[in-house]
């Protein structure tokens, strides 16, 4: 399990590094490698030159404000989860970044790595979608931004075309009275999600005032959960979970069927995530 | 076998039964452990297989010629290349034979088949040029068979154009008494069990590397049974035995699928020898996922009768191997049998009529996994109890006691011959019992508030046959180990036993068991494992005989060794030798205040001062002992039945697990082991071993599983993210207790521990689920026990009430 | 440093275990092959090549790398940290960790402990001593043999003893 031959390059500057990225056929970004060199490992990844961006000044950053947190294409994930101010900020990062990986990955992965990887089981693109986040990206059409929500097009499959390179990823801070809420069904610690969902979910008197509600591992892309979302306004603890359960369903009804799970699971599960996320911003409302 | 040494040790041990520390942790802790993946010849080269990537095929074309011109690649070899290499064995008469080459010839019948090699510079070339002879292959696809179903259809896809169908064996005994139960019986029902496939997994893949100088042939490899490897390389390749030495180095776990002798323990060798140059070839784990043996794919269609107060008058099973396409040496056709022997595990329970049945499939070779067909018998058998239980209302518990083994019954004789010579059986159920029942009070008030959490609890009670024979399974060898012992002139001794482990602790043990032997300490102890041209004879690491193999080939020899050193030391104390005893490491006058002669002054007369021998005694101190245990049979008897163990350990296990009813996920909160191997020779050794095994069966029960597609025989896995192996997270903490219960005839009663853990869990983790759920009469048949699975078994629960495609709550 | 021309091979500068190492490698040469075989340090093992078991776990600037998904030529300039210089230099003693996997049998066959170590090395006790902590810490490493048993209870007595709290939780 050796990577086929490929040329490297290890650019101080984003313009060397797109000029690199246009150089040649099939170049891609190394940031983390976490999920690029075990694929190359396996054979599965055609690749002839690696651009690699982790000492490109300035990309790095992780930077915090009252409405939102920048990471930067190289800042790893670790950094993102031991920051204390991107976690009072977006507390869905910490959320989800707990559930990524392990140590040793999140050491060298990058939150915009896993967005550019777009993994359909990955959390991190489902916060991203969850939470409205834009995606700063530059490439041989000079440098555009990004809704979360236009970015994902399929597995693996992004708004990225031959060239680009993301520089950052800006997550808003979510409204002020919010829970948000990351859960997921995985078979081990660590493991991509079999389905998870990512809440973020106002409460206000004891019942849910709005909710966005943004499943993974369901389908080739983050998925909003519109009916469900459409359901929920209004429901409190002693209302039926049926209400809630049967618009997931309704929600989910072409989700994945791998060997993992069918697609009746993910539907299922996702539904009693669901279930347990509101009950939980309710309850978390009381303990405030 | 009856040894003086037996009893003194047994009365007087100082170091057997203690927790002696390891003397392998050394190197693995400080990074200078020696795997084979460690070694480095000078001009060595690289090898990597191509392997098919078709499940069945006929091979239409191989193009090496790209590979050839690549830079650095040095030899591309196919099958025609290895004229001079003989053919694997077919040693077993009843099976189908498979006349195994070492390179898929002109047709492959798995993906993963090898069936070319490139010998390269480095390892990344390598890779490159076997990426060029997959690119130059080509193939004419046959149709496939996936599964036991498709293998056994009338007018199926046959592996083996000369065989009559896919059926490799088909052994169905039958007894009257089992019909009659079925008249006479309450009640019937029928049942099919399902035991999923998986593997051994070592963390260390396997590997070899081969050298030949000077005619010797040298092959390291990461195998558990060398002198095995030795003698079918050399028969394979022609050469004299002497002229081939394996050593294995250090070695990165085992467990089963590692005792087969594989295509690249031939091919690689050959190289080496073709060359004239080392050759190495290290397996990686996409490989492993595919080229080393899977296991534990069996079906059982079973029949049960029983009365209306919970007696089970009789069972019918049929268990069905799914052989995978059968291609390795040894075959792996053993494992059914073992599980038809111990399915009735520690019950009182005769009334078992049990058919065996293999069949070839397009998959991986099936194969030895520590278990070897134990945990599969053991999880019909309990399911069958629950299902009987739940069946006539009678409590799982009451039912469990009623059948087990009492004190005083043994030894018994089970159904096909296996004689349980003792052991704890009701005691182990017991004493498990009372450990569980507060735990279970606790798990029930945790989860008390939550209506989406059900608790349950799972029993498994089972037998392990221990240093087994390996007839059955090889058709060849038998079941016996040699050693020598040998105190050198400083009196430091050195054991060397053909004996070999790859973790178990197998060094320490045999200087535990030959420090009391001779009344030294362990660190005056040298022992020699894992190399044919330093060791005698031996079959290696499997069937949990390590303890039992040491403990008798180590005393035997021992006992050989003191008998001459007391004669010496006779001599030089001018005293009668029955009046000689060993105390205190040295020789005494038994009441004399003489003084003591040492074991260094011993040694010294034997090797080096012969003046100071008695007159005529041969110089030298250094005996051996080749240990067969007594009573292990190896062919059935008159009646078709047979002992094929020469010992028998039991233990009982309890699980208690919460089920979240909404999503199907399990928490195993906590997990009993009451396991009695008989004299335990290192308490912390054998709890390892336990806890190992225990982690292995939640494996199997909750995790593992190859999936294949059924229509093209595909693996659906190709990594750690398909092929999910436990981590530190999906491991309960486990509560372990002992029974000791010496094997009356074995040495200091030692039994064997290896194998024991894997078996319970299995059964454990259905039945508690299946109790948790009971309420929706929910009762598992197969594993793995997934979320997915259980809310499937929730949904069918659902839908045989009516109550529509919901399922609760 | 730059390498603004796409290239094949490179020389690296790594520091490994407190020495200072310079070779010109394939671009495609992993970190994990560049320990083991170029600059020869075999405790280091791989056990899948794909990052999920933990075996080649190395510290790499402090942080605790799977060896085996970084290139040497990343490593440029780097400090990398191996089993092998885990037990203090010149003495029989191992490291209170090491000693504590010894004591407790948390190995058995031996191929993943360079792996944990090499984890255990990287972080600070006090923020993953928590039992809940410690196993997912821990769930980034395979071992088949131990069934994890004694690798928590080591790790457990290891760090009880580095802090001096004798088990309490004041941690």
């Amino acid at each position: 399990m050796k990577p086929a031959p490929f040329e490297y390059c290890r650019p101080s500057t984003v313009d060397e590094a797109l000029e690199a990225l246009g150089s040649s056929e099939s170049s891609r970004v190394l940031a983390g490698g976490q999920s690029l060199i075990p694929a190359m490992n396996f054979r599965l990844t055609d690749v002839s030159l690696l651009v690699d961006i982790n000492r490109v000044e300035g990309l790095d950053a992780v930077t915090c404000d009252s409405g939102g947190v920048t990471v930067g294409a190289a800042a790893t994930q670790t950094r993102v989860l031991e920051d204390d101010g991107a976690a009072s900020v977006v507390p869905g990062l910490r959320a989800a970044l707990r559930h990524v990986g392990h140590l040793q990955i999140r050491d060298r992965g990058t939150v915009c790595g896993s967005l550019a990887h777009a993994d359909p089981a990955a959390e991190l693109p489902a916060v991203a979608v969850a939470t409205g986040a834009a995606i700063d990206v530059t490439g041989p059409a000079g440098e555009r931004r990004i809704d979360a929500a236009d970015f994902f097009h399929g597995p693996f499959w992004t708004a990225l075309e031959d060239g680009d390179l993301i520089t950052e990823v800006r997550f808003p801070a979510p409204p002020p009275r919010s829970v948000t809420i990351v859960d997921e069904i995985c078979r081990r610690a660590g493991d991509f999600a079999v389905a998870g969902l990512v809440a973020v979910i106002e409460v206000d008197a004891g019942a849910v005032r709005s909710a966005r509600l943004v499943g993974f591992g369901l389908g080739g892309v983050p998925t909003r959960l519109q009916a469900a979302e459409a359901a929920i306004g209004g429901w409190a603890a002693d209302h039926p979970v049926v209400t809630l359960t049967e618009a997931v369903m309704a929600d989910t009804t072409d989700a994945f069927d791998d060997i993992h799970a069918p697609n009746w699971y993910r539907g299922e599960a996702v539904a009693a995530l669901t279930v347990r996320a509101a009950l939980r911003a309710l309850a978390t409302e009381e303990e405030v | 076998m009856s040894l003086d040494i037996d009893s003194h040790i047994r009365h007087s041990s100082r170091y057997v039964g203690r927790s002696v520390p390891r003397r392998e942790d050394r190197g693995p802790l400080t990074g200078r452990g020696r795997y084979v993946a460690d070694i480095k010849l000078p001009g060595m080269l690289e090898v990597v297989f191509a392997r098919s990537t078709e499940a069945h095929a006929r091979i239409t074309g191989i193009d090496t010629s790209e590979a050839e011109a690549l830079e650095g690649v040095v030899a591309v070899f196919c099958a025609a290349d290895l004229s001079d290499v003989n053919t694997f064995p077919d040693y077993i008469p009843y099976i189908g034979a498979v006349r195994q080459r070492p390179l898929a010839e002109d047709r492959v019948r798995y993906v993963g088949a090898p069936y070319a090699a490139v010998v390269a510079v480095d390892r990344y070339i390598a890779e490159d040029g076997a990426s060029l002879v997959a690119a130059g292959t080509t193939y004419e696809p046959l149709p496939t068979v996936a599964d036991l179903d498709q293998a056994l259809a009338s007018g199926a896809p046959k592996l083996y154009d000369h065989w009559e169908s896919n059926c490799s064996f088909d052994v169905a005994p039958h007894k009257p008494e089992v019909d009659r139960a079925f008249e006479e019986a309450d009640h019937v029902f029928t049942e099919t069990y399902v035991s999923q496939r998986q593997t051994g997994l070592p963390m260390e893949t396997r590997g070899v590397v081969a050298d030949m100088v000077d005619g010797t042939l040298t092959v390291w490899s990461s195998t558990q049974s060398p002198h095995m490897v030795r003698t079918t390389v050399a028969l394979m390749l022609g050469m004299p035995e002497p002229q081939v030495r394996v050593i294995h180095p250090a070695i990165g776990g085992g467990f089963g699928t590692k005792t087969h002798i594989y295509p690249e323990d031939v091919v690689v060798p050959w190289i080496a020898r073709r060359l004239a140059t080392p050759a190495r070839w290290i397996e990686d784990r996409m490989e492993n996922l595919v080229a080393s043996v899977h296991a534990r794919e069996q079906r059982h269609d079973v029949e049960v009768a029983y009365d209306a107060d919970g007696t089970i008058r009789g069972v019918r099973c049929a268990s069905m191997l799914d052989m995978g396409s059968g291609e390795i040496f040894m075959p792996g056709t053993a494992p059914v049998f073992v599980t038809n022997a111990c399915i009735t595990g520690g019950y009182d329970f005769p009334n078992m009529e049990a058919r065996t049945i293999g069949a070839v499939t397009n998959k991986t070779p099936a194969g030895a996994y520590r278990g070897f067909g134990i945990p599969e018998g053991a999880f019909v058998m309990e399911r069958i109890i629950d299902r009987v239980a739940r069946l006539t209302g009678t409590d799982r518990a009451d039912l469990r006691r009623r059948m087990l083994l009492r004190p005083g019954q043994t030894p018994y004789v089970m159904h096909g011959g296996g004689r349980l010579d003792s052991g704890s059986h009701t005691e182990s159920f017991e004493r498990a019992l009372e450990m569980s029942a507060p735990r279970l009070e606790q798990v029930r008030k945790r989860h008390a508030g939550d209506p989406d959490v059900r608790v349950g609890v799972g029993y498994a009670n089972y037998v392990e046959p221990t240093s087994p024979s390996y007839h059955l399974t090889t058709g060849h060898w038998g079941g016996g180990d040699a050693a020598t012992v040998r105190v050198d002139p400083d009196g430091s001794v050195r054991v060397a036993a053909g004996l070999s482990a790859f973790g178990q602790g197998a060094e320490t043990t045999a200087a535990q068991l030959a420090a009391d032997a001779l009344g030294v300490s362990p660190q005056d102890v040298t022992v020699v494992l894992g190399d044919t041209e330093r060791t005698p004879y031996g079959l290696g690491s499997w069937g949990s005989r390590g303890a039992m193999m040491l403990t008798g080939s180590v005393l035997l020899a021992s006992e050989r060794l003191l008998d001459k050193a007391r004669a010496i030391a006779a001599h030089m104390l001018e005293a009668a030798e029955a009046d000689v005893v060993l105390e205190d490491g040295a020789f005494h006058v038994a009441g004399s205040s003489r003084p003591s002669v040492s074991w260094a002054e011993v040694g010294t007369a034997a090797w080096v001062r012969v003046v100071d021998l008695p007159d005529g005694m041969e110089a030298g101190l250094e005996t051996s002992g080749f240990y067969h245990p007594e009573n292990l049979q190896h062919q059935l008897d008159d009646t078709g039945k047979i002992n094929a163990a020469a010992s028998w350990s039991n233990g009982t296990h309890i699980g208690i697990v919460s089920v979240r009813i909404s999503t199907g996920e399990v928490t195993i909160e906590d997990y009993i082991v009451v396991h009695d191997c008989g004299t335990v020779i290192n308490p912390a050794l054998v709890e390892g071993q336990v806890h190992g095994g225990v982690a292995q069966g939640i494996a199997g029960a909750m995790y593992e599983h190859f999936q294949y597609d059924p229509d093209t025989a595909y693996p659906r896995f190709a990594s750690f993210m398909d092929y999910l192996v436990p981590t530190c997270a999906e491991v309960p903490h486990m509560e372990v207790d002992h029974f000791e219960s010496p094997a009356p005839e074995q040495p200091l009663g030692v039994k064997g521990c290896g194998e024991g853990g894997t078996v319970g869990p299995p059964a454990v983790v259905a039945g508690a689920v299946s109790d948790a759920l009971s309420e929706w009469g929910v009762d598992l048949t197969e594993c793995p026990v997934t979320p997915v699975a259980v809310r499937a078994a929730l949904r069918a629960a659902e839908a045989n009430r009516g109550g529509g495609s919901g399922a609760p709550p | 440093m730059t390498i603004i021309e796409p290239i094949s091979e490179a020389n690296v500068e790594v520091t490994v275990n407190g020495r200072p190492h310079r070779h010109r490698v394939p671009a495609r040469l992993l970190l994990s092959d560049y320990i083991r075989d170029t600059v020869g340090l075999t405790g280091t093992h791989l056990g899948c090549e794909h990052g999920y078991c933990g075996a080649c776990t190395v510290m790499v600037n402090g942080d605790a790398v799977r060896s085996c998904l970084m290139l040497a030529v990343q490593a440029d300039g780097a400090e990398v940290r191996t089993v092998e210089d885990l037990a203090p230099a010149g003495s029989d003693a191992l490291s209170p960790m090491q000693q504590a996997f010894h004591d407790n049998h948390a190995l058995q066959c031996g191929f993943c402990t360079a792996g944990f170590l090499m984890t255990l090395e990287s972080v600070d006790p006090a923020e993953w001593r928590d039992p809940e902590r410690l196993v997912e810490l821990l769930s980034g490493n395979l071992c088949r043999c131990t069934g994890y048993q004694n690798i928590v209870a080591a790790v457990t007595e290891a760090w009880n003893a580095y802090d001096g709290s004798g088990g309490s939780d004041d941690g």
